[in-house]
């Protein structure tokens, strides 16, 4: 695979930066553009230059234009070594905000840190991922798993749950989470198994889950095709237990038809979420990018809130100085797409969730929303 | 019963993939490492099949076409000089795996593609509810494995594959234009990965790079059955068996690693594996 890092400049808005006088923010984005996370990285870009040109369009922040920097992180530690290091010291942007692997969050830190740049991580990961410089304004365990495993046990009458996971830091992390929440509720673990990501026969796993004499599975792999693979076995197989998959979104639970009727997942982001400002950004998106809108989705929209809530930080600073920003960010808030979101919890914030299940058509019905989920005690000594 | 059940339909989805593979190294002593991509071609004959709204299982015979086709265009321009240079061949057939990885990449892009399931739901066998496409697979392999056995010992094709097999001077001293039969086992061969591409399609998760995940263990198995069928039958049983056993009472991640570590371990001590000769 090229794992060269390309960078891409997007002029942002032109008709807008001929307006200012002043010097550009610079907003550097390092996202997987190939990958494993280039099925969603199109999304996201086009979420974040919709923020930026509505931004510019009144009038920038504090009289200077935004303009996005966008490099490749080929979803990786390696490439986001390169985008990170050429964001930071060649383009010299004022912040970074992006949605990236967690191999690749990893590997950019030090590069924050070392810049001293403000880092706003719009992915939702497998939590406890600190940092000065760092936050987050996704969700973490602590909020996505509650809303799965309390239907579970309180509406489907679960008692025993199966878990089922890629083996990698964020299916490990989900389910040592999951395994923790249900023992707490009283529940039982009857099985727990992994495949590596590149693993694609399920058979003996689905074998184990029918003899366990489990009454719930829960699911938490690599996104696309391992989670595909299991769906698909599992359906083939017969397995008609309540299933809650932490790794499914709304867009590929539509393009896999039948076998993921049924399913249950959980969101900060669902398309069906019935406020203004999630109509107005959803009429937004369809017309400046028409044919060619990615659906937004729980990764999209967070960068999307991510770049307002910047800019919230900017204005109540003052100024783009890192120090000054870092210590205004935990005051802001923004009301987005999903509700107010203000990241005020040890960097990272608390969020509405939403647990949707997946309807014949392929679309997804929310069957229930958890005003404001804490996200627990993820940075005690930030 | 359920283990039973998993043990053999995890040999004959084995069987099936390896089958292309093994047509080609036992008459032309090449492998394909372009065998991967095949799969992948296969697979995607399903998504264009299902796109069209057509019945999936004409995906079968529509793939089996296309990977011939495209097989036979290979085996010209590619494949046909390097016979006498076998390493070179490997190189050649795995750039053409990339080559074709990534111009399925430009065309569909990268996205997961979905087919529909060619046998849904669960089929009661000996009292438990076992998946009915892979009960399926058991009796496509089974099939797969007897129309060979009559290709090659039944017909005027494979008489001269047999024969090439043997011994290739000698056959072309006796007439048998050795190219033709070349040329027409690498397109069976071809044909076959893609239409183990379809079969696998309803298991697995469509993408560009599918068919890489299936190569190392198909390579595997066909070095140790070297060019029967047979072979390649009791090799598939046994080693999906260990996979199988080991996925279950161990650990499915040392289940995935368990053919390609056993084949190894095998031709350490049998360097000609399971083949009689």
């Amino acid at each position: 695979m090229q794992m060269k890092t390309i960078i891409l400049t997007l002029a942002s808005a032109a008709f807008a930066t001929a307006a200012f006088a002043e010097d550009p923010i610079k907003i550097g984005v390092p996202v997987g553009l190939s990958g494993a996370n280039s099925v969603v990285a199109p999304s996201v870009v086009q979420a974040a230059e919709l923020a930026v040109e509505e931004i510019n369009a009144k009038g920038g922040v504090l009289g200077r234009p935004l303009e996005l920097e966008i490099a490749d992180d080929a979803s990786g530690a390696a490439g986001a070594q390169k985008a990170f290091d050429s964001l930071v010291f060649q383009k010299e942007v004022n912040v970074i905000i992006s949605m990236e692997t967690s191999a690749a969050r990893n590997a950019g830190l030090p590069i924050i840190s070392k810049g001293d740049v403000p880092y706003i991580y719009t992915s939702f990961y497998e939590g406890k991922s600190c940092n000065a410089n760092l936050f987050v304004d996704a969700w973490v365990p602590e909020q996505q798993v509650p809303p799965v495993v309390d239907n579970f046990i309180s509406k489907q009458g679960a008692r025993k749950f199966f878990l089922i996971g890629s083996d990698y830091a964020f299916g490990r992390g989900m389910l040592t989470f999951a395994k923790g929440y249900i023992e707490k509720a009283g529940a039982q673990i009857v099985g727990e198994e992994y495949l590596p990501m590149d693993g694609s026969d399920w058979t003996a796993i689905i074998s184990k889950v029918k003899s366990s004499g489990a009454d719930a599975i829960i699911t938490s792999t690599a996104g696309g095709a391992p989670n595909v693979t299991l769906t698909k076995q599992l359906r083939s197989s017969g397995v008609t237990l309540p299933y809650g998959n932490l790794a499914v979104d709304e867009g590929t639970a539509k393009s896999m038809g039948a076998d993921a009727k049924d399913i249950f997942l959980s969101a900060s982001y669902v398309t069906g979420i019935d406020s203004p400002e999630n109509k107005a950004f959803l009429s937004a998106m369809d017309k400046k990018f028409g044919k060619e809108l990615r659906t937004p989705n729980d990764l999209s929209v967070p960068q999307y809130e991510a770049i307002y809530l910047y800019k919230a930080a900017v204005e109540k600073a003052g100024s783009t100085d890192t120090a000054d920003v870092l210590k205004a960010l935990p005051d802001v808030s923004f009301t987005g797409p999903r509700g107010k979101i203000s990241m005020n919890k040890q960097h990272h914030a608390p969020l509405t969730m939403y647990l949707g299940q997946v309807k014949d058509d392929g679309s997804v019905a929310v069957v229930d929303s958890f005003k404001d989920v804490d996200p627990g005690g993820q940075c005690p000594n930030l | 019963m359920t283990l039973f059940l998993d043990i053999v339909s995890t040999a004959a989805i084995l069987f099936i993939v390896a089958a292309g593979l093994l047509a080609i190294f036992g008459v032309l002593k090449i492998i394909n490492f372009a065998h991967g991509a095949w799969l992948t071609i296969g697979a995607y004959c399903a998504v264009v099949v299902s796109g069209f709204g057509l019945n999936p299982w004409l995906a079968i015979p529509f793939a089996f076409l296309v990977g011939a086709v495209l097989g036979g265009v290979a085996e010209r321009f590619i494949v046909r000089p390097l016979y006498r240079r076998p390493l070179d061949a490997i190189l050649a057939t795995w750039g053409l795996g990339i080559v074709i990885g990534q111009l399925i990449t430009l065309w569909f892009g990268r996205d997961v593609q979905f087919t529909p399931a060619l046998l849904p739901g669960t089929f009661d066998l000996f009292g438990t509810g076992y998946s009915a496409y892979r009960l399926f697979a058991i009796v496509a392999a089974i099939g797969l494995g007897l129309g060979f056995t009559l290709l090659l010992d039944g017909t005027r094709l494979g008489l001269s594959a047999r024969a090439v097999i043997m011994n290739e001077t000698l056959a072309r001293g006796l007439g048998i234009d050795t190219e033709k039969v070349r040329l027409a086992t690498f397109m069976i061969g071809t044909g076959l990965a893609a239409l183990a591409g379809v079969l696998l399609a309803p298991l697995t998760s469509v993408d560009p790079n599918m068919g890489v995940a299936w190569l190392t263990g198909a390579f595997m198995l066909v070095m140790v059955a070297g060019s029967s069928f047979t072979a390649l039958a009791v090799a598939c049983l046994i080693f999906g068996a260990a996979q199988v056993l080991v996925s279950t009472y161990f650990s499915p991640i040392l289940g995935g690693i368990t053919v390609a570590v056993l084949c190894a371990i095998t031709l350490r001590i049998r360097p000609k594996g399971f083949a009689r000769a």
